[in-house]
């Protein structure tokens, strides 16, 4: 797997290419996606992240090194793990996804924020079928995006999920017609890059973080930051720019 | 009628089966059913040849009718009542196993019966089947767990039409929902469950046990803890298959 990183207009664009035999990713190429997550989110004129993948399958999966590797070293190391260098990014993630999405492919997807969806895709976590489980959030992040009881189905049956299926459970957020999703992709990243950035990293980790404590402990921490944002030029540029009827021309500060 | 078992357990290959059996009263759950369920969990928990666990009902009419309301007010007095509740914790001991369990519904699934396929990994439901939460319209409020296993089956929006407005279910609905993952023709029922089940048998009880734990106890805990269980628990199942395969 190859990985590749563009950005233009805030929007970073980080574009995988499975190179090992049967589409896996290998070592080498979660070294350097870990690479390229450390550049998204250290960069401020980075605001919104696109993942999409070269091939005809998102991604089939890791190798068995990367397992390996990945299992002697702590879990929340995202030097080795992509999906965790991705849940590590505080700022908006969308993925494209396209053909099979599976095993720790789809790990990678759910750990993204939105979800767009060829409509020849099919996910599945088959790691069970193979006596394996999944070790990059899979088995954490699936029942809290589709519930425990649809998680546990795809957990311990491994079956393939269609994309009309996929967008029933919610799964992905659209599907759309085939070889269409990178654009889709583009399309909502360049809505979402429009708005102001420290906002939705704080709109991302309200909820990210709000779902890990109590309600009444979520409610603080939205209101939190909410009272943070205040304080932001961003924030005066939002409320002045509606009272002047223009759009805003936000700057990360 | 009393020595007939209210619950029937038999082997078929690596699938323990249990059978609710009371039909002549769509099997509702009473003291007696509490007590054969709780030794027949125990038996298919502790059996190793038992890889996979399918529970049914017995009877044309439905999988289990809810608790038995002839035999509510008899326990000698509410402290030994709530006692009992936790020496014998039925409900409790659904969650320790870490086999595979499936759940087979027909007809009335209704109170402690959707509680009990609540506490199933996987249900299976035939198309006649109908769900009702009827705890509140007499007065009460769900003891096995419903109030807890239902919002985290299909999201506390639904789970409250159901349990507040006593909401019934008809099979698609339920499948909509996700309280069921398939509906099937009435005389299909047993050939897909009995399948289904058969086929999570052929997971390894390791694997599966750590599937399980780290789905539900991940749930209860922030995602950087449960990554970290999902890690441990990854880890020694790999662990594990090194082990096998080198022996």
């Amino acid at each position: 797997m190859t990985v590749q990183l563009e950005t233009s207009d805030h929007i970073a664009t980080i574009t995988i290419a499975p190179s090992e035999p049967g589409g896996l990713v290998g070592l080498e190429s979660v070294y350097s996606f870990s690479e390229a997550a450390t550049e998204v989110r250290q960069r401020d004129d980075v605001w919104v992240v696109v993942l999409s993948s070269d091939g005809n399958d998102f991604c089939l999966g890791a190798s068995p090194e990367v397992s390996e590797v990945a299992l002697s070293v702590g879990p929340l190391s995202g030097q080795v793990r992509i999906a965790q260098a991705l849940s590590d990014i505080e700022k908006p993630v969308i993925c494209a996804v396209q053909g099979r999405v599976q095993d720790h492919g789809l790990e990678i997807a759910l750990a993204c924020d939105l979800r767009v969806a060829d409509s020849d895709s099919t996910f599945a976590m088959t790691q069970v079928l193979d006596g394996a489980m999944p070790w990059d959030g899979g088995t954490q992040r699936l029942p809290r995006l589709i519930g425990r009881s649809r998680a546990m189905d795809m957990l311990l049956t491994g079956r393939r999920v269609a994309t009309s299926e996929a967008l029933e459970i919610g799964l992905v957020n659209e599907v759309v017609e085939q070889g269409k999703a990178s654009e889709r992709a583009m399309e909502l990243a360049a809505l979402i890059s429009g708005h102001g950035p420290i906002a939705l990293r704080y709109l991302k980790e309200a909820v990210l973080n709000g779902m890990d404590g109590t309600l009444d402990q979520g409610l603080r921490l939205e209101a939190d930051l909410s009272f943070l944002l205040q304080s932001t030029q961003d924030r005066n540029e939002g409320i002045t720019s509606f009272l002047e009827r223009r759009d805003p021309a936000y700057r990360g500060q | 009628m009393s020595d007939e078992p209210t619950v029937l357990f038999h082997k078929e290959g690596a699938v323990g089966r249990l059978v609710l059996n009371r039909p002549g009263v769509i099997n509702a759950f009473n003291v007696q059913m509490r007590d054969d369920l709780f030794a027949a969990l125990e038996a298919v928990r502790d059996d190793p040849d038992v890889r996979s666990v399918l529970i049914s009902g017995a009877g044309e009419r439905g999988f289990c009718a809810g608790a038995d309301l002839t035999e509510f007010g008899t326990a000698p007095s509410q402290v030994i009542a709530r006692q009992v509740r936790w020496e014998r914790d039925l409900w409790g001991l659904f969650g320790s196993i870490g086999k595979p369990l499936v759940s087979a519904l027909h007809g009335y699934v209704i109170g402690s019966g959707v509680e009990i396929a609540c506490l199933c990994d996987l249900r299976v439901a035939a198309e006649d089947a109908v769900f009702r939460m009827p705890e509140t319209a007499l007065g009460m409020v769900p003891a096995a767990g419903g109030s807890q296993t239902l919002p985290r089956t299909i999201g506390q929006g639904p789970a409250m039409k159901v349990l507040l407005a006593n909401e019934v279910l008809n099979a698609r609905s339920a499948l909509k929902l996700g309280l069921v993952h398939r509906v099937v023709e009435r005389d299909r029922l047993e050939e897909v469950s009995l399948e289904l089940a058969e086929s999570l048998s052929k997971i390894p009880p390791a694997l599966s046990t750590a599937i399980k734990r780290a789905v539900s106890d991940g749930l209860d805990m922030s995602l950087s803890n449960g990554l970290d269980l999902e890690c441990r628990l990854a880890r020694s199942v790999a662990l594990q298959n090194e082990w096998v395969h080198e022996t």
